[in-house]
Parts: C-alpha cells; structure tokens; sequence
C-alpha cells in the first residue's frame, strides 16, 4: 500500500476536475405511496442524475367522492363524511360546512357553543400541527421528536375523546350548535347537556403542557445542524407562487404572507381573542417547521383565553326536526390545521344540498410539486413534500 | 346652525346605510371591472360574466383588483333530469354552471366568478396562463362534468383511472351502489317480520 506525502495529497485536493459527467435521463417511479404513509401518493419523475425533472404527481387512489355522495346525504349525515377529509384534524372541517347550512338557515348559534367550537377546532390544530413535528424530523432522519410530539398529542386526542366520543372523527356539530356531552358522570339526559366534569380545567392545564413540550421541540429540532443543513434554503415558494396555485395555511404564511382567515372571516369568533399571525421569512422548508411550530403556542394561548372567557348558556340553538336548508348559495371558508377548507353550498330548499363543493387545502398545495419539485435533489423531494404537511385524504376527497 | 344640518343628513341616511350589505361597495367595483353582474348571497359574492369573457375578467381581477389568490374552480350542473339525489323544486334552464372563486391576500375578500354553458358544447377557455393553480381543478371539473377546457396544457383525468367511462358529477349519472341497495333514505332498515309469522329459526312460537 503507498501512502501519500502531504504535498501530493494538497496538489490532488487543488485540482480541478474537468471532465463531464456523461449522465443519462431515466423515469423514477415513487410510489404509489408516500414515503412516510400521509396516504396514498405517486410520483413519476424524469432523474437526471441525482436531480428531479417533470414532477407528476398521480393522485386518487384515495378518492372517495364525498361531493357526489354529499348530493345523496341529509345535512346531519354530511358531518360525519367531511370530517373524514382530513383525518388528522377531523374536527376541524366540520365547522365550515355547518356554519354554510346554519348561514343558509340564518341560525343564531348560542355563544357557548360557538366558544366550545373555538376551542375544539383549536385543539385540532394543534394535533394536527404535533402530528407534522413527530413526522417531519423523522422524515428527516431524526426520531426522538416523535415521542415529544405523539405524547402531547396523546393529551389533546384524550380531552377531545372525552367531549366528542371520538379521537379522529367526532362528528360533534349539530346545525344550531354542538351535541350534547355525554360522559359528564350522569346519564340521564337532561343534566348531561355540557361539557363534562373538570374539562376546561384540565384542557387549560394541558395547554400550559403543550406549550411546555413546544419549547422542548424547539431546543430538540433548532439545534440539529442536519435539520438545518436539509430544511435551510431548501424548497423556497415565493408568495406569488403560492397565490396563484392557491397555496394556504402555513405554507403560505411561511412565505412572508400575513394572511389567517381566522382574523379576517368571522365563522367562530376569533375576533374576541389575541393571538399572533406568525409567518416565515424565506418561505423554505425550514419557515414551514418553524411556522407550525409557533403556531402550537398561539392556539394554546388562543384556547386558554376562551376558557377563562366561555359563557354559560345553551349548546343548541332552535331547529326544526327534519333538518331542510332554504334555497340559497354561499361560500363559507375556514383557517383549518392544512389552510383554507370551504364548502360551496348549493340548496334547494331540500333536506340535502343540490351541490356541494368542497374545496380542500391539500389539494391546491400539492398541485403546486411540480413547479417547487423542478431540478430538487432526489433527496430533497422528501424534505419538501414533508414540509408541506399534506394528507391525501384532504387532497382526494 | 351649521351642524345640525349635516346631523340631520347623517341621521336620515343611516336606516338606509344598514340595509346596504357591507360587501355591495367591493361586489360593485369587481363587477364593473370584469364587466359582469353582481349578487351577494349572504356574504358570498358572486360575479356573472359572459363566458366569452372568461378569461379576460380573471386577468383584470388579478391585476387590477389585487385578486391573487386561486382558491378553487368547479361546476354545478343544473339538470330538470336526476338520477341521484333530489331534483330540483322548480324547472332550470339546462346549463353547466363553472365557477372560480378568487380572494385577495389581505382583507379577506372573495369573488365567485361565474358563467354559463351550453351543455351541447361546454367548452370554456383555460385560466392556466392567468393562475397557474387552476391546472389541476379544471382537470377536476373535465373528469366530473365534461367540460373542455381549450388550451389546456394537459387535459387528463385527475382521480379517476384513464379508462373509466362518464362524468360522475352529472345529475344524469347514478350512484351505482345506491342502484344496487337503496340506502338510507326511505327504505333504511329492512321491515321487522310480523308477529304471527312462521320463522324459521324459532319453529315452536
């Protein structure tokens, strides 16, 4: 074996390489699944080397029809089919479509069940937004986040489980208000119409738990220099990108866009609370952690003011029996956990709609992979579509 | 003296003020830029424009509106047939209604833009060069109503596999497992056997 000497060794190190690498194009076939099961994703990219080309994302093997099938449904079944959209933060995408038909039927929805609504879908997003942090980092390579995040979300799913009956699908909106909690202690029904016993104190003391766990993930993610190596600078999305694929949600705030349909729409009434619209800077994948993140801490605080604040009063408004929505139009859009979620109701005067369209986050944000996927690193696409913290469920309906 | 005539005015136009919708001033201006008919439904706005017009009104409400955002692009097919669900109360003209809802990324504001179709031709231009998003719903909307979108860049199906036949969102086209079991609606639970029928599986009652 020949060793070399310290000069050869720096003049090797100086020279130049000169000689082009004769690479030849090939079809990369990813999937039909998506690399860390958010559902059921293809992808068919033309490699070069190690670079991605022509990104088409193949979707609908999720597809499940929910607009046809909404047109064969009465307005109560409906809930429980839209809350399947996004799984992960199933409560969440009730809200618009029940606050459409109570738009339609001019239903005043009493305050408190307005609030417990708030408080609910706020709690959703923080599930949903844990979910990303467990998952994200592992995409990454780095597992310990996972057990930070999961056990929080733990927390959260239990306090939801305990109101609604259910971890991912509650189907807990009635038109008018929200169901009636059972597990109060009682069984009779009559004096189980709340919440049940120790719920607004224990969902405020996980709060303070949520935020505690937040900081933990941020000194446990922040620090990593392979974190930041694979997220810094990787997958920028400018903000007229991003409007005109109809990106939403973190993903857009992340690329500087101050924009929460939270503070400009008034479907729950967050205008009575404070709370940070948080945005990133670079709009890379990095922003889009770090937005997620941060936004954790602003519906914590945002959950713990309705507690101290939630009146006292009737869960349901008025309604007849046999739900039937008068004739009328109307968009009705929300922030959900994955960005803008509406629902274009369309009635006739029926005991279900004429059409009902349903426009889902996921679905506008990943139509945008080819364009932010163009020329990335084979390894960066996980980095990036990880980042974008889509479900296929909200993509293919 | 000089006051109270202005406080007179204020006074008198106030009732009038309250019963114009807080959106007419915003639902105005989009319609007279797009060239188009206003209507608010509740807080929804939403502009008719000629289809020949379609794309040049997305142009001008992205440009000169401020109206960035692409939120979503669909139809209604309006049908007097219907094989799934219930027809509608009263007879329509038979035509596809597309649809586009546009926002901008400050106040919140958002314009449905509408248009209608001749159900002989639906053809309508494509929005992908104002609003590179409108790729993929107008796919959407080709797979489940049959509308051509012309100058499309690649007008495939988007869910449904290649060689599937028909346009599910069309009121003409039925719920297949609904044809095979009606459920639920009216004939929800099978009917319960009556008392002093002979059963099979209890012989002695």
């Amino acid at each position: 074996m020949t060793t070399l000497d310290a000069d050869t060794v720096r003049h090797l190190s100086e020279a130049q390489v000169s000689v082009e690498l004769q690479t030849e194009d090939m079809t990369l076939n990813i999937g039909p699944q998506h690399p860390s099961t958010h559902g059921v994703l293809r992808l068919v990219a033309r490699v070069n080397g190690e670079q991605a080309y022509d990104v088409k994302p193949v979707i609908g093997y999720m597809h499940r029809g929910y607009e046809k099938l909404s047109e064969v449904r009465t307005y109560p079944q409906i809930t429980t089919i839209v809350n399947r959209i996004d799984w992960v933060s199933g409560y969440a995408n009730e809200v618009p479509f029940i606050v459409a038909a109570e738009k339609l039927m001019e239903i005043e929805v009493p305050e408190r069940a307005q609030y417990i609504r708030l408080i609910l879908t706020e709690m959703a997003r923080i599930s949903s937004h844990l979910v990303f942090n467990a998952s994200y980092p592992l995409e990454l390579g780095a597992a310990t986040p996972l057990f930070f995040a999961l056990r929080e979300r733990e927390r959260i799913l239990d306090l939801l489980e305990s109101v609604t009956g259910g971890r991912f699908h509650p189907n807990f909106n009635r038109i008018g208000g929200v169901k009636p909690a059972y597990g109060s202690g009682s069984t009779t029904r009559k004096q189980v119409q709340d919440l049940p016993a120790g719920f607004l104190a224990e969902t405020r003391n996980a709060m303070d738990q949520v935020a505690i766990a937040v900081d933990e993930l941020e000194n446990l993610v922040a620090g990593n220099e392979i974190i930041l190596a694979r997220t810094k600078g990787i997958g920028i999305l400018p903000p007229e990108v991003a409007a005109a694929y109809g990106v939403s949600g973190p993903n857009l705030r992340a690329s500087g866009v101050p924009f929460d349909l939270r503070k400009t729409q008034d479907y729950l009434p967050y205008d009575k609370f404070d709370f940070d619209v948080i945005t990133g800077e670079n709009g890379d994948c990095w922003d889009r952690w770090y937005v997620r993140l941060a936004e954790i801490r602003e519906s914590a605080k945002l959950v713990q003011q309705a507690i101290d604040s939630i009146p006292s009063g009737p869960l349901q408004a008025k309604v007849p029996k046999v739900i039937k929505v008068p004739k009328g139009e109307t968009y009705v859009r929300a922030e959900n956990p994955k960005g803008e979620m509406g629902y274009y109701l369309v009635s006739d005067g029926g005991s279900g709609p004429y059409r009902l369209k349903i426009r889902s986050a996921s679905f506008s944000n990943i139509s945008m992979l080819p364009w932010i996927l163009e020329g990335a690193l084979v390894p960066d696409i996980i980095a990036i579509m990880g980042s974008l913290d889509f479900v296929l469920g909200d993509v293919d309906r | 003296m000089t006051q109270s005539p202005s406080e007179g005015e204020a006074a008198a136009s106030a009732p009038e003020e309250a019963e114009v919708h807080p959106l007419q001033e915003f639902a105005d201006r989009v319609a007279a830029a797009v060239g188009g008919d206003a209507e608010i439904q509740f807080d929804t706005v939403k502009v008719k424009v000629p289809a020949d017009q379609w794309v040049d009104a997305h142009q001008t409400a992205r440009d000169d509106l401020d109206l960035v955002f692409f939120s979503w692009l669909s139809a209604i097919d309006w049908a007097n047939e219907v094989e799934a669900g219930d027809p509608l109360s009263e007879e329509v003209d038979e035509r596809f209604e597309v649809m586009s809802a546009l926002s901008d990324l400050t106040d919140g504001n958002l314009v449905v833009m509408s248009t209608d179709l001749d159900k002989e031709e639906a053809s309508l231009a494509t929005l992908t060069s104002v609003y590179a998003g409108a790729n993929w719903h107008e796919r959407e909307a080709y797979e489940m109503f049959g509308i051509d979108f012309a100058g499309h860049p690649q007008l495939e199906h988007l869910y449904l596999p290649d060689s599937f036949a028909g346009n599910p969102l069309l009121k003409s086209y039925p719920l297949l497992s609904r044809e095979v079991k009606p459920w639920p609606g009216t004939v929800d639970v099978e009917a319960m056997p009556e008392k002093d029928e002979p059963t099979t599986e209890n012989p002695e009652s």
